[in-house]
């Protein structure tokens, strides 16, 4: 892939710079990568960049504060939370070197073991945006991209690195499948009542393990979170709708204009509760409200994080 | 903790709709609650010694009072708490008049809702803390936003109470609409001859800084230390060593320039001293008429003055003020007459406004004191003047009576008798309203004395006859239509708020309503205050007033500052933001979204950042404690917990009565 050789050089130079290189490596099997942390020359070959490179390696950014200089191979998504977080100045610019490459989509592991069973049988799997070749238990297959890969791959819009030191190899021109959020669409036709017992459902197999807020690049508030504070009392430790409704709508909240969609809260959900509705509901009302995207341009600021006597983007008496 | 909670009948006004021993009776249910009772005044001095013995004999620690709006009676309460020996914050009010019985008719939901208020109180109640005000100086200084007869009044006051006055008129002079009329009702004396006398008092009093040609740029701080940034707009001409003697107006070649003073019914040079007693009595360049500052070509001014003082690279200046006190006086603006079409408003020369007119009969206005038709310059011998435009007219907006036209039209109309005596003047008029001293005689005067027709109805349209105009409209008390003949048709304009008062409003972080008009702290009790401490309001600037309103509202906001600057220190209120700083992460997202400044960065031992709240700057609006996501920062007496505490009684609260 002449995007990987070019990342590992590009890398290559820029290391004795740096002191870590976030990326991804091949992970115990052919469907899962692990985060690579490179510090060392050795480490770079170990780099992969694939359909399964689906970890927002900035997630892990929020460890370095303190001057560190800090390298990130990013994909356009990731990208934007990074860039949120400068907006936030949480992360100083000119300690990161962001290194960007075309993405065509990452591939779902829920989906692929609806389609073929145990995704232990699968040996390989490799898409160029369009269609996916599969070699599952000896058998080669192909399959429509759309239909497995991840739900945010959809709908994106920014498929190659934003605002990146370095890119490596050819933009991807990857188009978003369709305009409007399909999955909310559907969801929106319920009547409230539905809606509503649809999330108290959810929400009641909520085990409250927050996955979701540790695997969040924009929970930036570690030890502090709201969530596990006794003062002020905002949550008890009950694990019952109410509490666990609570918690998420204080997720979304904390989130308004600031998430990303990198959809990474969703995946690292071990109860598979679709939380990215919520957070893709927020999100559209804010581009609606306020006509912006998080994370797109570092010189931003958040709607929520400004103070305006009168929002230019919203119609007040005159 | 024990809670004592009183129920209040409020006479009627309550128990009609209420049931207020029921109410109670079940709050003895609520948790930590030790004492109840319902009394028929609880503001009462029976009543409120009734509070004061319960505490000292039931060993309250926190009360509970089910009654009218905080915004009524909380500060009386808070005290009654204190002469108990409590925390004057060990108080919560339960608003269960204009939330509950005068808003609904229905006993039994009625008592359940004024429970719920009640059980809500008390929940907030047990997580409130004693809270203490500090003490901060105040600046003996005061801003008088506007030099009409109002702020003038105002200054004039403050200055002689021995207080510091800054004075921002946005005009070259002072005197506002007041010095453009010619006469005033209903004595018919001289405008001028009675405000000109005050105008030079401001200029020589020497408690009195007047910046004229200038605007406020810029309010900062809390009551009582006021940072003020002034932009004095650039003249032209050096002030300090002009003595306005006109030398330059004379021989200035641009001179047919808009005379905004004159209401545009005359021209004027670009170097202009608007009027001959104008305060300041300077000379401003008008930029847009100037060949000097157009084109770099002419000059003459600088040439023929003697003082050597015009300055064509003078530049606006910004000037900062400290002050205690702010007093917005800045009137009002006509409305824009020329949106009615069918009257040929702005069209027909001879169709003017009422201050228009003023001008044509003020001896020093522009033709000396004549009345004479702008087209023309022949005096008119029909006269007809049309009520309520832009007043009481909701298709343009204005849907209120703007109050002084009704009485500035009957002056008006005599003194057309006085200055023509062989005129006829027709009044086209809705209702006369004139409710003042000598007002209505006024008006009959009118009527009787000198001959004016009054015709009750609107004017449907207005147009060219010749060289005469056609007056149409309805006699409704004749049922018929009626076309009358005119020389000159005078628009009677209404009042509007003064151009870009809801930006001022908004610097000075005071309400306006939907005509731009400044709003009261309380339209009866408290009419020159607003909801921003140390802000006040006189004259026109809160709704159409006409001089001896003004002119008692100038004073009335005087007395309301000097109250202020009686005290050496003041309280500041502790119901502000605080940060826990074992909670703040340093990511300054409350400092960022602070309307007022009040958060600032700091270190800690560590050397990690975190927040702090200026106490004094802090105005406890809690936009930082909803945008801060520890929790970190909250607002005293408005806690997460405490509003989390009233949410979770809300929700638990089921009874039946």
């Amino acid at each position: 892939m002449q995007a990987l050789a070019e990342l590992k050089d590009q890398i290559r130079k820029a290391l004795p710079e740096l002191d870590v290189v976030i990326g991804w490596q091949q992970g115990y099997d052919a469907l899962h990568t692990r985060p690579l942390f490179i510090r060392s020359e050795e480490d770079i070959d170990k780099l992969v960049v694939n359909e399964f490179c689906v970890v927002n390696p900035s997630s892990y950014l929020r460890e370095m504060r303190g001057g560190k200089k800090v390298g990130l191979v990013l994909k356009g998504c990731d990208s934007r939370s990074v860039i949120q977080l400068i907006q936030e100045e949480l992360l100083n610019k000119d300690d990161l070197t962001i290194f960007g490459f075309g993405c065509n989509g990452v591939l779902n592991h829920a989906k692929l073991q609806a389609r073929f069973g145990d995704i232990g049988y699968i040996e390989s799997a490799e898409s160029d945006g369009n269609t996916v070749n599969l070699v599952v238990a000896g058998n080669k297959e192909t399959a429509p991209f759309a239909e497995l890969c991840a739900e945010k791959c959809l709908t994106c819009s920014y498929p190659n690195t934003l605002q990146c030191s370095h890119f490596a190899g050819e933009e991807s021109d990857k188009k978003a499948e369709a305009a409007q959020d399909k999955a909310l669409e559907e969801f929106e036709q319920l009547s409230m009542e539905e809606r509503f017992a649809f999330w108290q459902d959810q929400m009641r197999r909520c085990i409250r393990c927050y996955a979701c807020r540790n695997a969040c690049p924009m929970c930036v508030c570690k030890d502090h979170c709201l969530a596990n504070s006794r003062q002020p009392k905002w949550l008890s430790e009950d694990v019952d709708v109410q509490n666990n409704f609570m918690f998420q709508m204080i997720h979304v909240m904390h989130l308004t204009g600031r998430c990303v969609e990198c959809g990474e809260c969703e995946r690292a959900c071990p109860m598979d509760i679709p939380i990215m509705l919520l957070r893709r509901k927020m999100a559209g009302i804010v581009r609606d409200v306020f006509a912006y995207n998080a994370g797109t341009n570092a010189e931003d600021t958040s709607p929520l994080m400004r103070f305006e006597v009168e929002e230019p983007t919203i119609e007040e008496r005159h | 903790m024990r809670i004592g909670v009183f129920v209040c009948h409020c006479g009627s006004n309550i128990a009609a709709t209420v049931d207020c021993p029921a109410v109670a009776e079940q709050a003895k249910n609520l948790q930590d609650v030790v004492f109840t009772t319902d009394t028929m005044y609880t503001c009462s001095e029976p009543g409120q010694n009734e509070i004061i013995e319960a505490i000292k004999e039931h060993n309250l620690d926190g009360v509970v009072v089910a009654s009218c709006s905080p915004r009524m009676h909380e500060a009386t309460f808070r005290r009654a708490l204190e002469r108990a020996g409590l925390n004057r914050y060990m108080l919560e009010m339960a608003n269960i008049r204009e939330h509950v019985s005068w808003i609904g008719k229905d006993k039994e939901r009625n008592t359940v809702k004024a429970f719920e208020l009640v059980s809500i109180a008390a929940a907030k109640l047990r997580n409130n803390n004693p809270l203490f005000a500090n003490k901060f100086d105040v600046t003996k200084r005061v801003l008088v936003i506007g030099g009409g007869v109002a702020g003038i009044q105002a200054a004039l006051d403050c200055a002689d109470a021995g207080y510091q006055v800054v004075m921002v008129e946005r005009e070259q002079s002072i005197g506002g609409k007041m010095a453009k009329i010619d006469k005033t009702f209903p004595t018919v004396d001289c405008s001028s001859c009675i405000l000109g006398p005050k105008m030079v008092d401001v200029a020589q009093h020497e408690n009195i800084t007047l910046y004229a040609m200038s605007e406020v740029e810029k309010i900062e701080g809390y009551v009582g230390n006021f940072d003020v940034q002034v932009r004095k707009k650039a003249t032209y001409v050096n002030w300090d060593d002009c003595t306005g003697c006109g030398a330059c107006m004379e021989k200035c070649p641009s001179k047919k320039n808009l005379d905004a003073f004159n209401e545009g019914i005359s021209k004027c040079t670009a170097i202009n001293i608007p009027f001959p007693q104008a305060i300041p009595k300077k000379a401003a360049i008008n930029p847009e008429g100037c060949m000097m500052l157009k084109k770099g070509k002419c000059g003459v001014c600088a040439k023929v003055c003697p003082t050597k003082c015009i300055d064509f690279e003078q530049k606006d200046e910004i000037l900062t003020e400290k002050v205690g006190a702010v007093i917005a006086a800045t009137g009002y603006d006509m409305f824009d007459h020329s949106v009615y079409k069918q009257y040929g408003a702005g069209q027909y020369p001879d169709v003017i406004t009422s201050l228009q007119y003023e001008r044509l009969m003020n001896a020093s206005g522009p033709t000396g004191g004549h009345i004479k038709r702008p087209s023309d310059g022949k005096e008119p011998k029909k006269v007809v003047f049309v009520q309520c435009v832009g007043s009481r007219d909701p298709a343009v907006g204005r849907p209120y009576c703007s109050g002084f036209c009704c009485m500035y039209t009957a002056k008006q109309a005599i003194l057309t008798k006085d200055h023509i005596p062989d005129s006829d003047s027709y009044v086209f008029y809705m209702d006369i309203r004139s409710p003042g001293k000598g007002y209505d005689e006024f008006t009959r005067r009118a009527q009787e004395q000198y001959g004016v027709q009054y015709l009750r109805g609107r004017v449907s349209m207005i147009y060219p006859k010749g060289d005469h105009y056609v007056v149409r409209g309805a006699d409704t008390l004749a049922g018929t239509q009626v076309e009358v003949e005119a020389d000159l048709v005078v628009l009677a304009v209404g009042a509007e708020s003064a151009k870009n008062a809801p930006a001022l409003a908004e610097k000075m972080r005071i309400s306006y309503d939907s005509y731009g008009f400044f709003m009261e702290a309380h339209p009866k009790l408290k009419p020159v205050e607003t909801n921003t401490a140390g802000v006040y309001l006189a004259g026109s600037c809160v709704g159409p007033r006409d001089i001896p309103t003004s002119v008692g509202q100038g004073s009335a906001a005087a007395a309301k500052v000097m109250t202020l600057f009686s005290k050496d220190k003041l309280e500041s209120d502790p119901q502000v933001s605080s940060v826990n700083a074992s909670r703040c992460v340093g990511c300054l997202k409350c400092a960022k979204t602070c309307p007022f400044g009040a958060i600032k960065e700091v270190t800690d031992r560590g050397g990690n950042v975190k927040a702090e709240v200026i106490e004094t700057v802090c105005q406890g609006c809690g936009i930082c404690t909803v945008t801060c996501p520890q929790g970190a920062i909250q607002l005293q007496h408005f806690t997460d917990n405490q509003i989390l505490a009233e949410v979770n009684a809300l929700c638990q609260a089921q009874l039946d009565f």
